[in-house]
């Protein structure tokens, strides 16, 4: 469990681990979700040991070969095995995920923590500089920045991140508020403690719960959104294997190669139901009295 | 409606209501899935909306779809026994003569044509649209020289006046930029534009159609002109659709909702070539793909390198796999079809040994080079992996990058890559579209000489050829700058596509032309259902 | 008065707003290494026409000039020419929008019909087998990328079925009907067209569908969670003490208490499903905004984009002013949120 352990540990007392196993066995789609990204992190893990073939060797003249048993899901239009290529594809897209909400997080929790505890002028410009991006069309933004920057994998992880980091302020923020107002913060106040030194105390621990269950619900997201990215052209760059880029070149092909497409989508809504059905499931987890929103 | 007749049982009136409710519903959603559009209507599919309709601007063929035979020019191409030539005979003009050192052409105009508004077309119609080409100089205008002059000598007789012996002339007349446009196109000028603005969307000419609608995204539509001179044409309608996605565009022909399908990839064609109702014509066509190799920049800057690349690819691997074998080879850069061409210049084959020993003469060692292409041809990625598979084979990195097609374009014109593929096809039927376009390095740039190539000797010669009037002492400079320009391989001379194009049995009357590609002959065209 | 601070408060988010996705846009499109003077001078101009079309476009000003420029024209509601369609970029915006916005409705009805009796089905049978089936298909509808299923639906009931259209927004044998909305659903009902309007309807059903799915989720989530506060309340339990029949409770009572705090989050669903359509709209050669926006990025061109961010950035603060007083109308206990 190496993903879902430390996130759904933090919030929790150490001596806790029964009730905490015995809550995730109770909830059977957070259990299913578990399973389903334990999946997906084992061909993530030892994806050169599970491809069949190169992912990268071409064979023009083997091209669009039907799913057999040399190539479980076929080739595509140059011949590569597209299992082996959506086997490796998963380590760009999950790591793509990762990158994502830890980059947005970070910088998030930095930015809203000290927002919240400076307060005063610096706090509201910078909020209102964050709600005004979170009004721009995101999707729109990010794919005019990967257009600007020339499309690359970096460049579109950095867009999403960029446009993800004002939901991570806001969380962080409140939390920074509430945590401000704590009697314990207050005393730590009057012995003469700093905003430094309180933020690296109390408020950069305490807040981290929400954020990393923000984080958790996000992965999903963040993966389908790397997909969209590539899907139109902007994110991975051949050869390197991206599924949204395989579903794209695919499209030319669904009439009469229909698993050329279908593998890989399938991949990408397998992926993201098990990290949202993770999100979900430590939600609940994190605060009973939402269960399940 | 029949509930009000009913037992006044509010219980009864809400199960009426709901089943009629119902079956209005499934009436109205069950409308026919096939329908063959009417005879007199005919549709093309394409995948991208035109962007702008002005002829004076445009170098796109996907534009001329529309604009071709909205306009008329003064000489078209020749049809000979139902097939398009490359010989050129009068449409407007009526005549024409040229004094003996190549420079004083005079054009007498056929009396009776008339523009869509039924004003006449005469000797201020023609001038005003070559004045105007030659102000915008915007592109089309390339395709005849610079300060070239048009007077009117009699109402229905203009003269022009060439700076230089131009060989090409009288072919370049019959492109789409040498349209003839209503001068009262002027009415419409806004802050000196020339019309720019509302030519971009409307056309303004005197041929067999005429634009009367164009819903963004969505399709155009072309009618008959009323005051056309020529014979009246058989669609009532022509309308152009746009289907951005290739398997909808092929499924929309199978189906009946389009008559033509554009810009399918071969893979489709194959498959539809077995359904009903559908035929595949397919031509060899002028339209070839080839590799810009960056002379201006090392290591490509040496031609033991460029020739290294030219011996690695695998030509019949990218035409049997990629083509599908709708392609062939080029043999040197001017396509096979192409007047001037020489059979029996060298060609590059896969020889890994060559290659090898070429790369080791330059002295490089485990180059790294940049592919770079956009998405506007799905030949282009496949082709990208193929050379990067066959280059790794000698120790060349390839790395690609897909732009764009704006960004790739503007990378290419500022000489910013390394390898760049490209297609290009002749505006008009002369060599010098291929010879003086892509070696003349006076148009270093997109303008033509991508590969940035710079040799004196060659620039000498087709410039020459451009300017020599007799057709063997042009041919004989060609194929001896043909010799140097496929030893010094500043480009790989890839293949020469087929053009194949996907339509409707009913369909009748197309004449496929090279020099025309995505233009139908609509206004002769007709559907048997 | 609470409605008028609310107003005066989104009015001045407002014109912050324009102002910050103006600037946030116009940085983007100056970033880009691409000349807009080259690309509307086209591929084979000469370098003197060029220069001439950079000075025509401004483009040889101080950037802070450029800017300025710019914005003033928003204020005159004139976003600049488009590089790619050489037309006004406003023009462009509004012969699309209606197309995106009825889709994006549409998408909102299904989600919500569908939507919501599921969340209702699930908050009422809360832990048992149909909870799960429902708060999976929710997963499944977020988790499902729109360019796919969209490809999906396309091949099966276009290509194998046949039963329906597989792209466009009217069969192009019909006229289409004259623009009083630009929503051909009511433009061709106002004309009593109904052989368009049951095209018009055909031609939505696929995106619509694909749209309004990963939606579905959403609001089966939030009727969900609203549902099952309402369950718990006095009231409820009172009513069916009394003897209330169990789903006369649920419908006539409970559920409309739990659409009203939904309001806000199908209102941001609208925003959502605006931008969402771009990618939507490409696979189903829908002629709206999104489909016109992955155009114009494809061909740098950047008017084009930075109008249609600050066209929508302007809707979405619009719907949210919308919904923060429809949820005072209905509840009045709210003196207006966030």
């Amino acid at each position: 469990m190496s993903a879902a352990g430390p996130i759904v540990a933090a919030p929790v007392a150490i001596s806790d681990w029964g009730f905490l196993f015995y809550r995730i066995r109770k909830s059977p789609l957070t259990v299913l979700g578990i399973l389903m990204i334990l999946t997906v992190l084992v061909f993530v893990a030892f994806a050169p040991w599970l491809a069949t073939h190169d992912p990268n060797a071409i064979s023009l003249r083997a091209r669009l070969a039907p799913p057999s048993g040399a190539h479980w899901f076929g080739t595509d239009e140059v011949g590569r095995d597209l299992y082996s290529r959506v086997v490796f594809g998963g380590r760009l897209s999950v790591g793509v995920g990762f990158f994502v909400v830890v980059i947005a997080g970070g910088v998030g929790a930095v930015v809203g923590c000290l927002s919240g505890i400076l307060g005063g002028r610096v706090d509201t410009v910078l909020m209102r500089i964050m709600d005004v991006v979170l009004s721009v069309p995101s999707l729109v933004v990010t794919m005019a920045l990967a257009a600007a920057l020339g499309p690359s994998l970096f460049n579109a992880m950095l867009a999403m991140a960029i446009v993800r980091i004002p939901f991570y302020v806001r969380l962080a923020r409140g939390q920074a508020l509430v945590i401000r107002e704590m009697p314990y913060v207050k005393g730590a106040y009057i012995f003469g403690a700093s905003n430094w030194q309180v933020l690296r105390w109390h408020v950069a621990r305490n807040a981290m719960p929400p954020l990393i269950v923000q984080a958790t619900l996000d992965l999903g997201g963040a993966i389908l959104m790397a997909s969209a990215l590539s899907f139109i052209g902007l994110g991975a760059q051949q050869p390197t294997a991206e599924w949204g880029a395989m579903v794209s070149t695919g499209r030319n092909f669904i009439l009469d190669q229909w698993w050329y497409s279908a593998f890989p989508g399938f991949a990408i809504l397998f992926t993201a139901t098990g990290f949202n059905l993770l999100g979900d499931g430590v939600r609940d987890l994190l605060d009973p009295r939402q269960k399940g929103r | 409606m029949f509930i009000a007749t009913g037992p006044s049982n509010r219980k009864f009136q809400t199960i009426a209501f709901a089943a009629a409710l119902a079956t209005t519903l499934a009436a109205v959603l069950a409308g026919p899935a096939v329908a063959d559009s009417a005879k007199d209507v005919l549709t093309i599919g394409k995948a991208a909306d035109p962007q702008t309709l002005d002829p004076d601007i445009t170098v796109d063929n996907n534009d001329w779809t529309v604009t071709y035979y909205a306009y008329q020019r003064l000489v078209h191409y020749k049809t000979i026994n139902g097939k398009g030539s490359t010989e050129v005979e009068p449409e407007l003009a009526d005549s024409w003569s040229v004094s003996a050192d190549g420079l004083t052409w005079d054009f007498k105009l056929k009396a009776g044509n008339k523009f869509d508004d039924g004003s006449s077309l005469d000797a201020a119609a023609v001038k005003y649209s070559f004045d105007r080409l030659f102000k915008l100089k915007q592109g089309p205008s390339e395709a005849l020289p610079e300060n070239t002059t048009v007077t009117v000598i009699g109402p229905m007789e203009v003269r022009f006046q060439l700076p230089s012996p131009y060989a090409p002339f009288l072919y370049a007349l019959a492109n789409n930029g040498c349209g003839i446009v209503n001068p009262k196109v002027e009415e419409k000028a806004k802050d000196g534009d020339m019309a720019k603005a509302w030519l971009a969307a409307n056309t303004a000419g005197s041929g067999p159609y005429k634009l009367v609608s164009w819903d963004k995204g969505q399709s155009l539509v072309l009618e008959p002109n009323a005051n056309y001179a020529g014979e009246k044409p058989a669609f009532s309608k022509v309308r152009v659709k746009i289907v951005g996605e290739a398997a909808a565009r092929r499924l929309q022909l199978e189906n009946g909702d389009l008559d033509i399908a554009e810009d399918l990839p071969v893979d489709q064609v194959e498959a539809i070539k077995k359904k009903p109702g559908i035929r595949v014509e397919e031509y060899p066509s002028l339209l070839v793909t080839y590799l810009y190799l960056n002379n201006s920049k090392p290591p490509l800057d040496k031609p033991e390198v460029r020739r290294a690349i030219s011996w690695a690819i695998d030509y019949q691997g990218i035409v049997d796999g990629i083509f599908d074998g709708q392609a062939k080879q080029m043999r040197g850069p001017i396509p096979d079809g192409m007047w001037g061409q020489d059979p029996n210049v060298m060609q590059y084959t896969q020889d890994l040994a060559k290659a090898k020993a070429e790369l080791a003469k330059s002295g490089v060692t485990a180059p790294k080079l940049s592919f770079l292409y956009s998405e506007r041809d799905p030949n282009w990625e496949p082709i990208g992996l193929a050379v990067q598979a066959n280059l790794a084979a000698l120790g060349i990195e390839v790395k690609l990058e897909k732009l764009a097609n704006a960004a790739y374009r503007e990378r290419l014109g500022k000489g910013d890559f390394e390898i760049g593929v490209g297609k290009w096809s002749p505006d008009f039927a002369d060599p010098y579209m291929f010879m003086n376009y892509w070696f003349d390095s006076n148009r270093k740039g997109l303008s033509g000489d991508r590969a940035f190539y710079v040799n004196p000797k060659v620039d000498e010669l087709v410039r020459k050829a451009a300017s020599a009037t007799d057709q063997a002492e042009r041919v004989k400079l060609y194929k001896e700058a043909q010799a140097i320009v496929v030893d010094e391989a500043p480009y790989v001379y890839l293949v020469q596509k087929n053009s194949q194009i996907a339509l409707r049995d009913s369909v009748a009357g197309f004449v496929f032309n090279p020099m025309l590609e995505q233009i139908y002959n609509i206004g002769a065209m007709s559907k048997t259902k | 008065m609470p409605f008028v601070n609310i107003i005066r408060k989104r009015l001045i988010f407002l014109v912050l707003v324009v102002f910050g996705v103006s600037l946030i846009t116009f940085a983007i499109s100056h970033i880009i290494p691409g000349d807009p003077a080259r690309l509307v001078a086209g591929d084979r101009a000469s370098d003197e026409i060029v220069t001439s079309i950079r000075q025509q476009m401004g483009l040889d000003r101080p950037l802070p000039e450029q800017y300025w420029r710019y914005l003033t024209g928003i204020l005159r509601g004139d976003l600049g020419a488009s590089l790619r369609t050489n037309r006004p970029v406003i023009e462009d915006l509004v012969a699309f929008f209606p197309a995106s916005l009825e889709l994006a409705l549409v998408a909102l009805l299904i989600a919500t019909l569908m939507g919501a009796p599921l969340g209702v089905l699930s908050a009422v049978y809360r832990d048992r087998p149909i909870d799960h089936v429902v708060r999976t298909l929710a997963v499944i509808g977020i988790s499902t990328p729109a360019f796919w299923l969209g490809l999906i639906l396309i091949v099966t009931f276009y290509g194998a079925l046949g039963v329906l259209p597989g792209g466009g927004r009217i069969d192009p044998n019909l006229a289409i009907p004259s623009r009083v909305t630009g929503f051909y659903l009511v433009d061709s009902l106002l004309a009593g067209d109904l052989p368009a309007f049951g095209s018009t309807l055909r031609h939505l059903v696929l995106p619509a569908f694909t749209l309004g799915f990963i939606h579905l989720g959403v609001v089966a989530r939030q009727i969900r969670s609203a549902m099952l506060d309402e369950l718990q309340q006095d009231y409820v339990r009172t009513a069916r003490a009394n003897g209330i029949a169990k789903w006369r409770v649920i419908c006539g009572h409970a559920l409309p208490n739990a659409l009203i705090p939904s309001i806000t989050v199908l209102g941001l669903a609208l925003g959502d499903l605006l931008y969402g359509a771009v990618l939507t709209e490409t696979v189903f050669a829908w002629p709206g905004m999104g489909a016109y926006v992955v155009n114009s990025i494809q061909s740098l061109d950047f008017p084009a984009v930075m109008g249609f961010s600050v066209v929508v950035s302007f809707a979405y603060v619009l719907v949210n002013l919308a919904v923060d007083l429809i949820y005072m109308a209905i509840d009045p206990r709210i003196t207006g949120v966030n």
